[in-house]
């Protein structure tokens, strides 16, 4: 099955409803063993290279770390004071530990989760898809693709106003102070230029006999088979049978603990 | 959405595009200072984070601005790599429908600087909520999670709400947006002047 194929629009829900079943899931064994599983569909199953995913990732294991040292210096009163790790030379309740544990894996799970839909979906289809099966007005969604068109030209835009200043006589911003001051001199005539192509496009799909009417015909087309249900079944089940075991065996740890 | 000329769909789309790179070049941002104080340290620029719906509510002015315009600017910021991926989309929602709530109180009438700071206010109070469980807050001390409200209520003012209308007002003052409703009303207050 390449994942590459599925539909968008299911393989984002299904990414979505993995995220906000996780949200529930407080003890750090779940996320870990999740994760895994996704490093394993993500490498072995969407066949993306081992070393671009890790690039992709690294940035979020710098900020799970974060996570991990402000939760355990952070943390609310524990239930159990007197179960505590020794950890850095400090003492820390084992609570918090776990808490801070979890809570940084499943930073590292919603990263490689997204990551796993990042690198294997072309972002027009995704759109397009979201307009075919989930009923997004086609004004809008064509709007949206307008719109993700304008970003290449409005970085042209930007080196035109730079030059425009220049010419013009201010100089190049060399303190931080005057960095922001720059980009406040930029903000306005780049939104004022962006409302403008904006307008004109507009003006140029309706001339083109654009309604905006859901009654239309498409040239790529995107339709829900049998195996994108396969694949929100199958992510979603390895979730649960997750929870379900942590469960079983009595580690498992949801919000309700903490408050 | 079916009130809504394609004109002003675009435009909107247009906005969303780029906020959603300065809400993403923002995030390192956010970063540095939670680097340095801790999770608390987004607070202070979370108003950023909320602005496009503020700017396309004042300026198109008709129900659903906020909401849809903040989902945009979301849904670019996944596309151009925001690591969090399609969750993001939904934190956008949750973002937007706080904002939209305060203006549909208002009728989607009034575009007061009070409302609009309320509106700025409002995504934070929405986001703040999804927080709590998503973000794991709900783990840290009350008084240090008290403390992150506060902060992000008042930065959802001052950058979303103040910030939002001294941009758009500047725009509406460039002539650009004379066949939306802000420029309208510029339009005439400069007949009537």
């Amino acid at each position: 099955m390449s994942i590459h194929n599925l539909n968008p629009s299911i393989k984002a829900i299904t990414i979505i409803l993995c995220v906000l079943l996780l949200t529930m899931v407080f003890d750090p064994i779940t996320p870990l063993v999740f994760i895994l599983w996704i490093f394993f569909v993500t490498i072995f199953v969407a066949k993306v290279r081992i070393k671009k995913f890790l690039l992709f990732l690294s940035p979020f294991l710098i900020f799970a770390v974060g996570m991990f040292w402000t939760n355990v210096a952070f943390a609310n009163e524990p239930i159990n004071p007197t179960d505590v790790v020794s950890l850095f030379g400090r003492n820390i309740p084992r609570e918090d530990i776990q808490t801070a544990l979890s809570l940084s894996l499943r930073i590292l799970t919603f990263a490689s989760l997204s990551l796993l839909f990042l690198l294997t979906t072309n972002i027009v289809h995704f759109i397009l898809s979201l307009m075919q099966q989930c009923k997004l007005p086609p004004k809008l969604a064509y709007g949206i693709l307008a719109g993700y068109r304008f970003l290449p030209m409005i970085k042209d835009e930007l080196v035109l106003i730079k030059s425009a200043h220049r010419v013009r006589g201010v100089n190049r911003a060399k303190t931080l102070k005057e960095k922001v001051r720059q980009y406040k001199r930029f903000i306005i005539p780049l939104l004022a230029s962006a409302i403008r192509k904006a307008e004109r496009t507009a003006v140029a799909m309706e001339s083109k006999g654009f309604t905006g009417s859901r009654d239309r015909t498409f040239y790529r087309q995107f339709k829900v088979t049998p195996k994108d249900w396969l694949f929100l079944i199958m992510m979603l089940s390895v979730l649960v049978t997750l929870i379900t075991i942590a469960w079983q065996v009595g580690y498992f740890r949801w919000y309700n603990g903490e408050i | 959405m079916n009130n809504w000329r394609l004109k002003e769909v675009i435009v909107m789309a247009a906005l969303s595009v780029v906020f959603g790179v300065v809400y993403l070049a923002f995030l390192p941002v956010g970063g540095v200072l939670v680097g340095f104080m801790g999770p608390i340290g987004y607070e202070p620029i979370f108003g950023i984070w909320f602005i496009v719906s503020i700017i396309t509510a004042y300026i198109i002015r008709k129900p659903g601005a906020a909401f849809v315009s903040e989902t945009i600017a979301a849904t670019i910021e996944v596309m151009l790599g925001n690591g969090l991926g399609p969750i993001i989309i939904l934190v956008g929602m949750i973002q937007g429908i706080g904002a939209e709530a305060v203006f549909a109180a208002t009728k989607w009438k009034k575009y007061t600087l009070g409302v609009l700071m309320l509106a700025g206010m409002g995504s934070a109070v929405t986001r703040f909520i999804w927080g709590m469980f998503q973000g794991g807050y709900i783990a840290y001390a009350p008084s240090y999670i008290l403390a992150m409200f506060v902060i992000r209520l008042i930065s959802g003012a001052l950058i979303a709400g103040w910030l939002g209308k001294v941009i758009s007002d500047a725009l509406a003052k460039t002539g650009v947006l004379s066949s939306f409703a802000l420029g309208k009303i510029y339009k005439q207050r400069k007949k009537a002047a």
